[in-house]
């Protein structure tokens, strides 16, 4: 029996990305697949969210090409890519001054009114803690049922490419461990990820791993490859 | 006389709220200060001047002809200035400057064009059109006058603008929390980074509130021969100001704070008219010193957008 190649989703081919006259990133090659779950593990300061602001054209790209689905969106707009189906999660996760219900309606601004209205309540089914605060601001939610907002607003468009900056920003152990368990939930309905953390738990959810260090693509592999590399268990793993 | 005041400052502050409101939603959503705000008010108030003049619209009327008409203008104004001035370093700070320039064209055009004598339009004729409506609901004639409230007379020209303010509230409240471009737009307001991140069209929604806030100037022009006396030219500047002390009071960035901040206005400036007359004009510039040293974000105390 023969396996189908991976089907590259989300490809960067030599990114270079920065703010004015200052460069961050340097000739970054990054694929996600169809279906694929990448982590991208660096420090602070190491670039992550600049690679994935660079994804939503949220930063100027100097030069490089970005595709989705074969193609070619570096210079397309952001509210085309989010139409095209990549969102993204940043780390404040929605808006606080608007109720939960409102979040999510803002998520689906690009959904006819009826579908949106059906999407709304299958997330409040998958999500029974927005339901019963659906009325209260989301700045009333704890930090952890902010991340639940955050992803119940990136999923409700039914994306292909979920984009999350730092999930893991801010939680206790215990809603990190529910965060990843969420987003296991819904690879399983074919969504893809990249996921920007520090935290190497992130890991169970990854099919590859990037690292990036200094605006450079430092190791790209699996987690076993990754794992056999001395340096890299040290660095991101703690371990000697 | 205390009774009276209090009506009469209620019926003013519903009509300052009107001026204050279209500056505070500009503010709110795009963090830019239109310093031109009173200016695009007299443009109103000329355009309702003339309306009757050359072809005796009822007031009534020239306020959806103003409103339509200036949000037609704000619309290719916004693209014209504003994302240019996003752009830059310090908006707010250029938007004063860029706003002040705008704000002295109009006026150098404007005294051009008609000269600085003084225009009123009849009170009367705001009255027939209140006359008019009381008349649909009551089912009979009413007759063109003074309006009883309470066992005090008002002018019919005060109530008709009162209601007219107090609708405009209500529309801008339904606009922002009952329909989908305002839940975008109070998005806008609330992050502005996290709402271009999720893919809003935040230019299509800022446009559309730049237009609102000028098309709500107009109106509020429409009624300013009738609640602040005479126009001219020169009057945008004393407008603006009293619109900045409206929406300081209120909350700055949250515009439906300025109904309320307009109600206090309205009625400390109306008990001032009748037991301190000669304070009275002292009053918006006392108010916005005392709230912006004491609780810059408000009375209402809602915080500014986070950019």
């Amino acid at each position: 029996m023969q396996h189908e190649p991976p089907r590259p989703l989300l490809e960067l081919a030599g990114i270079a990305v920065g703010y004015r006259r200052m460069q961050v990133l340097w000739g970054v090659d990054l694929v996600v697949n169809e279906h694929e779950s990448v982590v991208l593990l660096g420090a602070n300061g190491s670039g992550k969210t600049t690679l994935l602001k660079a994804v939503m054209n949220l930063v100027e790209v100097f030069a490089g090409r970005i595709r989705f689905a074969t193609e070619d969106i570096t210079r397309l707009r952001i509210d085309q890519r989010v139409r095209r189906g990549i969102v993204f999660m940043s780390e404040t996760s929605g808006f606080p001054g608007l109720t939960i219900e409102e979040n999510l309606l803002i998520g689906a601004q690009f959904l006819a009114g009826q579908r949106a209205r059906r999407r709304i309540d299958e997330l409040y089914a998958a999500f029974p803690v927005l339901a019963e605060r659906r009325r209260a601001a989301a700045g009333s939610l704890s930090g952890g049922q902010r991340k639940m907002l955050g992803i119940a607003k990136a999923l409700i468009g039914n994306p292909r490419l979920l984009i999350m900056d730092e999930p893991s920003a801010g939680l206790s152990p215990l809603y990190v461990k529910e965060v990843i368990s969420v987003l296991s939930r819904f690879r399983a309905e074919d969504l893809a990820l990249l996921i920007a953390e520090q935290n190497a738990k992130f890991l169970v959810l990854a099919d590859r791993v990037y690292t990036l260090d200094n605006g450079r693509i430092g190791f790209s592999g699996t987690v076993a490859a990754m794992q056999e590399n001395d340096a890299l268990r040290r660095a991101y793993f703690g371990l000697q | 006389m205390f009774l009276y005041s209090l009506l009469a400052g209620f019926l003013f502050g519903l009509y300052f709220s009107l001026i204050g409101l279209g500056l505070n939603l500009v503010f709110s959503v795009m963090r830019v200060v239109n310093l031109a705000h009173g200016d695009f008010l007299m443009l109103g108030a000329f355009l309702a001047y003339w309306l009757f003049t050359l072809f005796a619209v009822n007031p009534v009327p020239a306020v959806a002809i103003a409103f339509a008409g200036f949000v037609i203008v704000g619309l290719p104004l916004y693209y014209l200035l504003v994302p240019r001035l996003l752009r830059a370093e310090n908006p707010e700070m250029l938007s004063f400057i860029l706003f002040f320039g705008l704000s002295q064209v109009i006026e150098a055009v404007t005294t051009i064009a008609f000269g600085t004598s003084e225009r009123s339009i009849p009170g009367d004729q705001l009255g027939r059109a209140v006359a008019v409506v009381a008349g649909l609901f009551a089912g009979h004639t009413v007759e063109n006058g003074p309006v009883e409230l309470l066992g005090n007379t008002f002018p019919a020209s005060w109530v008709a603008s009162g209601i007219v303010s107090g609708c405009a509230v209500l529309l801008v409240y339904l606009y922002l929390y009952r329909t989908r471009l305002g839940y975008l737009t109070r998005a806008v307001m609330d992050n502005r980074a996290e709402a271009i991140a999720t893919g809003i069209d935040v230019h299509r929604v800022c446009a559309v509130a730049f237009g609102i806030g000028i098309g709500l100037a107009a109106v509020a022009g429409v009624f300013a021969p009738f609640m602040l006396g005479s126009i001219t030219p020169a009057m945008g500047t004393e407008v603006t100001v009293t619109a900045f002390a409206v929406i300081v009071i209120g909350s700055l960035g949250n515009p439906l704070g300025t109904a309320f901040g307009g109600v206090i206005y309205g009625i400390s400036y109306m008990l001032m008219q009748s037991y301190y007359s000669s304070w009275a004009n002292v009053l918006p510039y006392v108010l916005l010193i005392v709230i912006l040293l004491l609780r810059p974000s408000g009375l209402l105390g809602r915080q500014v957008r986070r950019a």
